[in-house]
């Protein structure tokens, strides 16, 4: 790809790259550096971009890079939030009988692996995963977008080991009803 | 036999599996998932479902 070309792919981007370093900064000043910081490696790296994945896919990875680095330099900020935040956030109850058994039997999600080729599905995916509550949704994309372990997490955003466990399993459990109801329930995901 | 000890109810199960996915359980609670995914279709159901997540997760805005 030539430098014209790929300064015209990388502005295109730009949209899509703020919307994914907001969502997990919750910080407009934040994000806006993430990207910049992204587009600006992106661009002193092109040398190096192979062609062998999508631009998007290169770029994105990057992005994650520099969304860490905004944690590392803000982590003070972002945990009291979270603290409090963790306090008040409601339990599972309403999926689960005083027994421990469900309500609602989960549903077989047929072959989802089909899903995983339709652009659909993580438009659905990434509409489930905004509305969960703010800091467990960072919490959840920490662990499973931005692959933290969880001692990383809890060192961060300076919240307890179980606090975590507790809130990563909430998002997990809202997360699959989510996509049972929005997807795999309708004949979209059929 | 006692209720909590060797027997979980699928509450208990999905906090396993989703703690599973973020540390190495201990035996006693390694034994118990196992021996409730062995009669719990529901449960296994809920496993490969948190499994299809990650994988899906990972992916996201590739």
């Amino acid at each position: 790809m030539d430098a014209e070309s790929l300064h015209a792919t990388l502005g295109g981007l730009r949209p899509t790259l703020l919307r994914i370093a907001r969502l997990q900064l919750r910080n407009d000043a934040w994000a806006e550096d993430a990207v910049s910081e992204a587009l600006l490696a992106a661009l002193e790296g092109a040398a190096g971009y192979g062609g062998q994945s999508q631009v998007k896919t290169w770029v994105v990875g990057i992005l994650k890079h520099k969304i860490i680095d905004q944690f590392r330099r803000n982590g003070r900020e972002v945990s009291v939030e979270a603290q409090v935040e963790a306090a008040g956030v409601e339990s599972l109850d309403e999926l689960y009988h005083p027994d421990g058994h469900r309500y609602q039997p989960p549903t077989e999600w047929g072959d989802p692996e089909a899903s995983l080729s339709r652009g659909q599905f993580f438009e659905v995916l990434q509409a489930c995963v905004d509305r969960l509550p703010a800091n467990m949704g960072r919490i959840f994309m920490m662990r499973e977008w931005l692959e933290y372990e969880t001692d990383q997490i809890c060192k961060e955003l300076a919240i307890t080991p179980t606090n975590c466990f507790v809130m990563l399993h909430r998002a997990r459990m809202r997360l699959r009803e989510c996509l049972e109801m929005n997807w795999f329930a309708t004949e979209r995901g059929a | 036999m006692k209720r909590g000890w060797l027997l979980i109810p699928c509450r208990h199960a999905h906090e396993l599996l989703s703690e599973r996915m973020d540390k190495p359980l201990g035996r006693g609670d390694r034994f118990r998932l196992w021996l409730h995914l062995m009669v719990c279709d529901m449960c296994s159901r809920v496993e490969r479902q948190m499994d299809f997540m990650r994988r899906a997760m990972r992916r996201l805005s590739d």
